[in-house]
């Protein structure tokens, strides 16, 4: 039984190895997610909080969105996705995602700079493969 | 007409009821006309989902837009081959489609064991039954697919253009396959249970279906990647998305159960464990149909708002876990093992630690991908972890697995001595050593590439070994010639070598993923007519791209911009590419087609990511529109499906069967042959047309 208890040892060891990769890989890849309202709401309560990597789901306000075809620079504003007041410019650098439209609900990545500007690393737009259109979607 | 669609839904949930019922019971009071009753509900509930999915298929087919789900996912322009699609293009219709394939290959179970297995069978079929009864509850309660609209409209809102895709309609249903088949060693399983026989019979009945599920998963999941590759349009094939976790997250556990369930049939070790392998990756297959098809994760509401279905999957699993730990800890006596690991230079140790390994990554990347639900449930707080911590932990988890892949089939069982590590190891090992010096020398750095590759001529100089070891012996001892001695030899152990060439396949595979390190990226903004770039690739080939214009053409439901690009390799021209962006009538959205130009080693792979003036090119007013191109240089990444290819080829070796009496590989060609059908009826729209 003594050979066993080596063995235990070895696997425990093994799935130790993974529990500290899990460790500090949540560490370093850690975002907090948000919608409009309460990442203006963390931002007042500490400026500090600019410099957080932070994700925000919300609703691109129609009539605000705008696409530089050559700089590949796209400027919209979000709101949030059921009741909440805040709204707030963003910008994002890369090519126009596909499923992009003005009134869709986006997740962007990054940070909300000292400028009032969201700067987005990453920008998702909801996967349209899952859109189901409500009864109302087809009487235009 | 589609009425009967609904009406076969709804006799088919009663019937897997009832069928349920009576299998259970007449298992349990030897009653057989109750158990034949219950295995006879599978056929019937087969046919009746026939009977609904072909409404369903019916009512696409004919433009019957008062379904709300019809609406939703076709319109009048749409091709036939994707109409048919749709059956599982949304969430309603593929649950629809999920019972379909189950209820086909419980069927098939029910005939292939129609004389053998008879104390098991009730409650293999008592247990499909159960589970045919939840989707059939989720279909007809909350996710009816021949819901009507208030109204009918005119048109549908057409398919996402995403969607029209070859690879995007054949990855769901390849994956379903998968979860379907894996169904079954789930059944047999609690059947097991449920009994007491818990010998390998169990075991040895489903290993083909296992294997098949295998074959499914595996091909579901590159299939989608191939999708991510070419469509989404960022030069990558994985993102660590919710979605593609989730269908990753039963491919590890059965990975992991296909290799311990030898270590049971040969040393009577880990039953406890395999079956707790078996139960988990159902479970996790119904988890990922869930997750694929309620979008909960990346979904920006939060989780009470979503829809009544979460909850209905979530008490099915709870239910499904809770069932599973009592049966196995009141059969836990009969669990246990018949030997112990010896040593860890064995096999069995080699096997232990890939177990470990696999079933460590599954929660590893299951709680990756569900800790945004648990930290908003425990914290209030909606955390997400990115791509960094998957690959933090998944990339020395691969590695690992890379070389025990080497060690496990050729290590001695028990305990190795000196003489066989020795005999086996010797020139893998050097072989392995020799690449790393060649790379480190070529000035490679990179210290995953370096691992990667050194692990993999490891692994597959093992491999190469044991296949020439084996037909040399063969050859000599059948007195035959190398090419028939090698034939037979695969023939005669199909596990064995086939399991190898899925081996070799992984391998190429990884060396594909390891050439991300050297992928190279450039933007060129405003490009007009006439100009030209330049990008180097890590292989030192030099393209030269010159942009030669824009077209622009209607077609019958959209339209289409494509960029002209003349390629020269080195110098040498080397055709043109057309990266475009497509536009749909139905739908706002553009879609970016990528161009890319495959060798053996590299994908030049270019999007058109912006275009100037649109209007102006549509009207044919502007004649130097400018284009914003970015262009990739994607290393190795054709050995990834290289390496695919290998992989199914390989299961398709072990999948066959050794005896003319096995019956489940013609089974494997039905599965592929409804794949297949939509593409001649396609054909035949053209031709009436």
């Amino acid at each position: 039984m003594k050979k066993q208890r080596k063995f235990m040892l070895g696997g425990a060891l093994l799935v130790g190895l993974i529990g500290y990769l899990m460790v500090t890989g949540m560490r370093d890849s850690m975002v907090y997610y948000h919608t409009p309202t309460e990442l203006m709401a963390q931002v007042a309560a500490d400026p500090g909080y600019h410099d957080m990597g932070v994700k925000v789901g919300g609703r691109v306000v129609p009539g605000t969105a705008s696409f530089d075809q050559r700089t590949l620079e796209l400027r919209f504003d979000v709101l949030d996705i059921e009741g909440g007041t805040a709204q707030f410019p963003v910008a994002y650098q890369g090519p126009l995602p596909e499923t992009f439209e003005e009134g869709g609900d986006v997740v962007v990545e990054g940070r909300f700079t000292q400028a009032g500007v969201f700067e987005a690393t990453t920008l998702l737009t909801k996967c349209g493969s899952r859109y189901e259109a409500a009864p109302e979607d087809y009487l235009s | 007409m589609t009425q009967i669609g609904e009406i076969a839904l709804w006799v088919a949930l009663v019937l897997s009821v009832w069928g349920a019922g009576a299998a259970f019971i007449g298992g349990r009071t030897r009653r057989g006309d109750l158990a034949l009753s219950g295995e006879r509900s599978v056929v019937a509930v087969f046919v009746l989902l026939v009977i609904a999915s072909l409404a369903l298929i019916a009512a696409f087919l004919g433009d019957e837009f008062q379904y709300q789900y019809v609406a939703g996912y076709s319109n009048r322009d749409l091709s036939t081959f994707y109409k048919i699609s749709g059956l599982w293009a949304g969430q309603t219709g593929s649950l629809v489609f999920w019972a379909l394939l189950l209820s086909f290959f419980s069927s098939l179970t029910i005939l292939q064991n129609r004389s053998k297995n008879r104390e098991l069978m009730p409650y293999v079929a008592g247990t499909l039954l159960v589970v045919l009864s939840f989707f059939l509850i989720v279909i007809v309660s909350v996710s009816n697919p021949f819901t009507l609209l208030p109204f009918a409209p005119a048109d549908g809102r057409g398919l996402n253009p995403q969607l029209q895709n070859y690879w995007m309609t054949i990855h769901p249903p390849t994956l379903y396959l998968g979860f379907t088949a894996f169904t079954i060693p789930f059944a047999f399983g609690v059947a097991a249970l449920l009994t007491g026989r818990l010998d390998t019979r169990w075991i040895t009945t489903t290993r083909r279906w296992t294997i098949l599920s295998w074959f499914f998963l595996t091909n579901g999941i590159i299939f989608g990647m191939m999708w991510a590759y070419v469509e989404l349009g960022w030069g990558g094939y994985w993102f660590w998305d919710p979605v593609e976790n989730a269908s990753l997250l039963p491919w590890l556990t059965a990975t992991a159960f296909v290799h311990s369930v030898m270590l049971q049939e040969k040393r009577g070790m880990l039953k406890l464990w395999n079956m707790l392998l078996v139960l988990g990756t159902f479970l996790l297959c119904i988890f990922a149909t869930f997750l694929t098809r309620s979008g909960l994760i990346e979904s920006v509401h939060t989780f009470a708002q979503n829809l009544p279905i979460a909850y209905i999957f979530l008490g099915f699993m709870s239910f499904g876990i809770v069932l599973s730990a009592a049966l196995v800890y009141w059969r836990r006596d009969q669990l246990m093992p018949d030997a112990h690991m010896d040593s860890f230079l064995s096999r069995e140790a080699a096997f232990i630690g890939n177990n470990l390994l696999f079933v460590a990554a599954m929660f590893a990347i299951l709680w990756g991908t569900i800790f945004p639900l648990i930290s908003e449930g425990f914290l209030g707080q909606k955390i997400a972890v990115g791509p960094p911590f998957f690959n933090r932990v998944t990339i020395p988890i691969g590695l690992i697995l890379l070389g025990l892949m080497g060690v496990g089939p050729v290590i001695a069982w028990r305990k190795a001595s000196r003489r066989n590590l020795q005999r086996n190891f010797t020139w893998p090992v050097i072989v392995g050593l020799v690449t790393a010096a060649a790379f480190w020398a070529s000035g490679v750095r990179h210290i995953q590439v370096l691992l990667t590759f050194s692990l993999g001529a490891f692994t597959m100089t093992t491999i190469v070994v044991e296949f020439m070891k084996g037909t040399r012996a063969r050859a000599v001892i059948e007195r035959e010639g190398v090419a028939l001695a090698f034939v037979h030899m695969i023939g005669r152990n199909r596990r064995r070598y086939g399991g190898y060439v899925v081996h070799a396949g992984l391998v190429v595979m990884f060396m594909g993923f390891a050439g991300a390190a050297y992928e190279v990226e450039k933007e060129v903004g405003g490009m007009l007519p006439g100009e030209s770039t330049e990008i180097r690739s890590p292989f030192g080939d030099v393209y030269r791209l010159t942009y030669q214009g824009m077209s622009f053409y209607e077609h019958t439901n959209g339209y289409t911009f494509a960029a002209s690009m003349e390629v020269e390799k080195n110098g040498e021209p080397a055709g043109i590419m057309t990266p475009m962006q497509r536009s749909f009538n139905q739908r706002q959205e553009i879609n970016t087609e990528v161009g890319i130009r495959r060798v053996w080693n590299e994908d030049l792979y270019l999007i058109l990511a912006g275009i100037d003036d649109m209007a102006g090119i549509a009207q044919g007013t502007n004649p130097t529109p400018a284009a914003t191109l970015r262009i990739l240089i994607n290393p190795l990444v054709p050995w990834i499906w290289m390496g695919g290819v290998i992989m199914a080829l390989g299961t398709l070796v072990a999948l066959w069967p050794s005896e003319p009496r096995g019956r489940i590989p013609a089974e494997g060609r039905h599965g592929a042959g409804t794949a297949a059908r939509p593409e001649r009826e396609e054909e035949h729209e053209l031709a009436t047309a």
